[in-house]
C-alpha cells in the first residue's frame, strides 16, 4: 500500500467527489466573482458618476468687472489653475442691430471649446473652426433676421455679413443670441472678451478649491460657482454612492451566507470520512486541519476563476452602461481573497461543535 | 402516502430543509430588494435632479428679442406681450397634466426704488412670482422651482385688494441689493410705481445669479404694481385692466422620459398613427407640445440644459441599478442552485433505498420537486416580505422625504416575478443532482453510502 500523503489525501478527497467538490467550486467562484464585479464598479463610481454630469457645462464662471476686459492671457491663468481637466470657454458680448432694425445680442467665442463645454446645445451644424465670418443664429434671434445665410449686423456704425452655420437651440438665453467666432467678433466690434465659463468635473469639494485657487490667482475677477449644479451634483453622486454600497452590502452577504450554507452542509455530510479517519488514529486538530485545507484550496481557485469573471463582468456593465471601460483592479484581490477565505474557514469549523460529538465507532455501526 | 412522505421530509429533516431554504431566503431578500429599488430609482432621481429647476419654459410667442448679457437686460423691453394667468389653468387638462411636478409665473419688470435712506432712486427690476400657490393638489411657486434659493425670513403674502387699499405689500430681496442699500427684514421703502404703497421686506434671499439684486414680490401684487391701478387712483383705463393677470414667462418641472430618437421628430411630419404615440409619451418635446396647444399665443421649449443632461444622468444611474439587480439575480441563482444540487446530492441513499422498494423514478423525482417547490414557495415569499422592507428602509434613509405608505412598500407585481424566480432556480438546480441520482443502480448507492 502507498504511502498516504497529505497533498495525496487532498487530491484524491477532491477527485473522488467530483461533483460535490465542483458545487463547492462554483459556489466559491460565484462569491468571489461578485466580490470582484462589485468591488470593481463601486472603485471607480464616483469617477464615472461626475463624468456624466460634465453634460451639464459649466459650474464656474468668471467674470471681468465693469471697468476693464479681461486680459488676453487670462483664458490660459483659468486654465493653468484650474487644471488639465476643466474644460473652458471665454465669451464676449455687445449689442448690434440686425438687417431688420432689431437689437440683438451677438457674442464671440471659440466654437470648438463651446462645443466640448456645452455638449447639450443643438445646433443644426456647427460652425468650421477655420472659418471667419460664420455664425450660429439662436432659433428665436433667427427670426428677427431677413436672410439667414448672410446676416447682415451693425455695431457702432460698423457692418459686417456673416455666413450662418445654422440654428441653435437651447431653451435659455442662447436662443435670442447670435454666435460668432472669437477673433473675428473682436475685429469687427474692438470688444475684448469679460467672461469665462469654467467646467470642473468633481464634488462640491473640488469646485471649492478650485474657486479658490482662482480667486487666488486672479483676484481682480469676479468667480462665482454655478450654485444649483454644484449642490446638486454633490447630493446625486452621494445618494448613488450610497445607494450602491447598500447594494454591494447586501448581495455580498446574500452570496456569503449562501456558499456558507452549502459548503458547510457538504462538510457535514462527510460524518463517515470524519469517523473513519479518527478511528483510524486521526487527531481532531489533524482532522480538522484537513477539511480547512480542503476549503481553503477550493476558496483559493475560487478566486482565481471569480476574479477574471468578475472583472469581465465590471467591464461588460460599466462598457454598457457608461460607455467606458473599467479596467480589472488588483487592489481589490486581497478584500476579494480575505472574503473568500473567510467563508471557506466558517464553512469548515462551524460543522466541528457537531463532529466534535461523534462517536466514531456508533457512526461507522450506522447508528 | 405521497403527502406523509412530503410532509415527514420536512418534520425530519430539518437542519437540511433550514440551510436550503435560507439559501433561497437570501436570494429572493437581495433580488427583491434589488428590483424594488432598481423600478423606483427613476422617480427618486428624478425628485433629486429637481435641483436642477425647471425643464420647460413658456414664453408668450409674439416676444420681442430678449437683450440679455449675463442675465442683465441691456435694453428692458417696453410693453411686448404677455401671457394670461388664468390660461394656467388649462395645464391640468393636458395629456400629461399629471407629470407636471412644478409650476412657477413670473412677471418682470423694471422699476426704481425710492425713499431708502442716504440713497437717491435705486434703480432695480420687480419679479412677481407665486409662493406656495395652490394650483390643483399641487403646492408649488418660485421656491419649490428654484431649490437652490435660501431664504432668510418668509416669503411675502399677496394682498387682497377686495378687502379694501392696504397699506403695504410685502417684499423679498435680493442678498446683493439688502447689502448694497443697507436693508434688512422689517425694513419699508417705496418705489416710483406705488407712491402710495409702502413696500415691507419679509424676506432676503440669495440666488447666486441676477435675481441676488432684484425686488421679489407676490405675482398678483406685481400684476397690481404694473398693470393695475393703486387703489387711490381714478385713471383706469381699459387697457390696463387687459393686463390685470399677465405674466412674461413661466417656469414648468416636468417628470419626462429621456429624449431619443423618436422624440426628436417633428410632429407633424408623422403618420397620424405615430404622431398619436409620439403625444402619449411624456418626452419633453411632447409635453412642451402640449402646452402650446393648450395655452394660445404661448411658445413653449424644453430647457436642454436641464432636460438633456437629466436624461442622461437618470439613464445611467437607472441603468447601473438594473444592471446590478441582475448581477444579483445571477449571483443568487447561482448560490440557490448550489445549495439546492447539496441538498439533493446529500440525499442520494435515501433515493437508493425508495428506488430498491419499489418506486418509480417519476414517482421521487415528482417527491423531490414537489419539496423543492414547497421551499421555493414558503421562502420565496417570505423572502419577499424581508426584501421589500429593506428596500423601503435602503430607499429611505438614502432618499430624503420619502414617506412610504404600505401600498409604496410592497410592489405586489414582485411577488409572483420573485416566487416564480425562486421556483424555477430552485427546481433548475437540483435537476442535474437529481437526474444524476436516479441514474445511478440503487444497490451501488446504498452500498456506498452504507
Amino acid at each position: 500500500m502507498p504511502k498516504l500523503s497529505l497533498i495525496g489525501m487532498l487530491r484524491r478527497s477532491l477527485v473522488h467527489r467530483r461533483a460535490r467538490s465542483l458545487s463547492a467550486l462554483v459556489a466559491m467562484t460565484v462569491s468571489a466573482g461578485v466580490a470582484t464585479a462589485l468591488l470593481t464598479l463601486y472603485a471607480d463610481l464616483d469617477a464615472k458618476l461626475h463624468k456624466e454630469f460634465r453634460s451639464f457645462g459649466a459650474n464656474i464662471v468668471i467674470t471681468a468687472p465693469a471697468t476693464a476686459p479681461l486680459r488676453p492671457d487670462a483664458l490660459e491663468k483659468v486654465q493653468q489653475a484650474a487644471g488639465p481637466d476643466a474644460l473652458a470657454a471665454e465669451f464676449a458680448y455687445a449689442v448690434a442691430t440686425t438687417d431688420r432694425g432689431t437689437a440683438v445680442v451677438v457674442a464671440g467665442t471659440d466654437f470648438a471649446a463651446v462645443k466640448r463645454l456645452d455638449s447639450w446645445w443643438q445646433v443644426d451644424a456647427w460652425p468650421d473652426a477655420s472659418a471667419a465670418n460664420v455664425a450660429l443664429l439662436g432659433q428665436r434671434a433667427a427670426q428677427f433676421v431677413a436672410d439667414e445665410k448672410a446676416v447682415t449686423l451693425t455695431f457702432a456704425g460698423h457692418a459686417i455679413t456673416l455666413h450662418g452655420a445654422g440654428r441653435l437651440r437651447t431653451g435659455g438665453d442662447e436662443d435670442s443670441r447670435i454666435y460668432m467666432p472669437l477673433a473675428a467678433f473682436t475685429a469687427w466690434t474692438g470688444v475684448a472678451p469679460t467672461v469665462i465659463e469654467v467646467q470642473i468635473p468633481g464634488g462640491a469639494a473640488t469646485v471649492e478649491s478650485a474657486i479658490t485657487r482662482l480667486r487666488h490667482e486672479l483676484p481682480q475677477l469676479q468667480v462665482q460657482p454655478v450654485r444649483q449644479l454644484v449642490e446638486g451634483e454633490s447630493k446625486i453622486v452621494d445618494r448613488t454612492h450610497a445607494l450602491m454600497y447598500g447594494a454591494v452590502l447586501l448581495i455580498a452577504l446574500t452570496v456569503a451566507v449562501s456558499v456558507l450554507a452549502t459548503l458547510s452542509a457538504s462538510v457535514l455530510e462527510r460524518r463517515r470520512d470524519f469517523a473513519l479517519m479518527k478511528a483510524l488514529g486521526g487527531s481532531q486538530l489533524e482532522l480538522m486541519s484537513m477539511f480547512l485545507l480542503e476549503a481553503l484550496v477550493l476558496a483559493i481557485a475560487g478566486v482565481a476563476v471569480g476574479f477574471v469573471v468578475g472583472s469581465a463582468a465590471a467591464w461588460a456593465i460599466s462598457e454598457g452602461n457608461f460607455h467606458t471601460a473599467s479596467l480589472p483592479r488588483l487592489s481589490v484581490l486581497p478584500l476579494v481573497l480575505l472574503l473568500n477565505l473567510t467563508i471557506a474557514a466558517l464553512a469548515a469549523l462551524f460543522p466541528v461543535r457537531v463532529l466534535r460529538g461523534l462517536q466514531p465507532a456508533a457512526l461507522l455501526k450506522g447508528e | 402516502m405521497f403527502f406523509r412522505l412530503l410532509m415527514e421530509s420536512f418534520r425530519r429533516q430539518r437542519r437540511r430543509k433550514m440551510l436550503a431554504g435560507l439559501a433561497i431566503l437570501l436570494g429572493t431578500t437581495a433580488v427583491t430588494a434589488m428590483l424594488a429599488l432598481a423600478t423606483t430609482i427613476g422617480d427618486r432621481i428624478h425628485k433629486e435632479l429637481a435641483v436642477y429647476g425647471a425643464n420647460i419654459v413658456v414664453y408668450p410667442k409674439t416676444d420681442l428679442l430678449d437683450v440679455k448679457i449675463g442675465g442683465v437686460d441691456v435694453k428692458p423691453a417696453t410693453g411686448g406681450s404677455y401671457l394670461k394667468e388664468s390660461d394656467l389653468a388649462k395645464l391640468k387638462t393636458i395629456f400629461w397634466a399629471n407629470n407636471i411636478t412644478g409650476i412657477s409665473p413670473e412677471l418682470t419688470f423694471p422699476a426704481q426704488l425710492t425713499a431708502i435712506p442716504n440713497h437717491g432712486p435705486v434703480p432695480t427690476r420687480f419679479t412677481g412670482y407665486w409662493f406656495q400657490h395652490d394650483f390643483g393638489t399641487l403646492k408649488t411657486g418660485a421656491g419649490a422651482l428654484h431649490p437652490w434659493w435660501k431664504l432668510q425670513g418668509d416669503w411675502p403674502i399677496p394682498q387682497h385688494p377686495e378687502k379694501g387699499p392696504s397699506e403695504e405689500n410685502e417684499v423679498v430681496i435680493g442678498s446683493k441689493l439688502a447689502n448694497q442699500l443697507g436693508l434688512s427684514i422689517g425694513d419699508r421703502f417705496h418705489s416710483n410705481l406705488t407712491s402710495v404703497t409702502s413696500l415691507r421686506v419679509t424676506g432676503i434671499v440669495t440666488t447666486g445669479d441676477e435675481k441676488d439684486s432684484e425686488v421679489l414680490l407676490a405675482l398678483a401684487d406685481a400684476q397690481r404694481i404694473r398693470f393695475g391701478v393703486s387703489p387711490h387712483s381714478t385713471d383706469a383705463s381699459p387697457n390696463a385692466r387687459d393686463n390685470s393677470d399677465a405674466i412674461s414667462r413661466v417656469e414648468v418641472s416636468a417628470r419626462t422620459k429621456p429624449e431619443d430618437a423618436f422624440a426628436r421628430v417633428n410632429p407633424d411630419s408623422l403618420s397620424p398613427q405615430q404622431r398619436e404615440i409620439w403625444y402619449c409619451r411624456p418626452y419633453a418635446n411632447s409635453i412642451a407640445y402640449q402646452i402650446r396647444e393648450a395655452i394660445p399665443g404661448a411658445e413653449a421649449s424644453q430647457v436642454r440644459r436641464v432636460e438633456q443632461s437629466e436624461g442622461n444622468v437618470l439613464s445611467r444611474i437607472s441603468g447601473l441599478m438594473w444592471l446590478v439587480s441582475a448581477a444579483a439575480l445571477l449571483a443568487a441563482g447561482f448560490a440557490v442552485s448550489a445549495a439546492m444540487a447539496t441538498a439533493v446530492l446529500e440525499r442520494r441513499g435515501e433515493i437508493g433505498l425508495m428506488r430498491s422498494l419499489g418506486a418509480s423514478k417519476g414517482a421521487i423525482a415528482l417527491l423531490f420537486y414537489a419539496e423543492t417547490g414547497l421551499l421555493a414557495i414558503f421562502a420565496g415569499a417570505l423572502g419577499y416580505l424581508i426584501g421589500s422592507g429593506l428596500a423601503a428602509w435602503l430607499g429611505a434613509r438614502i432618499f430624503s422625504g420619502d414617506g412610504g405608505s404600505a401600498a409604496a412598500v410592497l410592489n405586489p407585481v414582485l411577488l409572483p416575478v420573485v416566487v416564480a424566480l425562486a421556483l424555477v432556480v430552485a427546481i433548475a438546480g437540483s435537476t442535474p443532482s437529481i437526474r444524476s441520482a436516479l441514474r445511478m443502480d440503487p444497490s451501488a448507492i446504498l452500498r456506498e453510502d452504507g
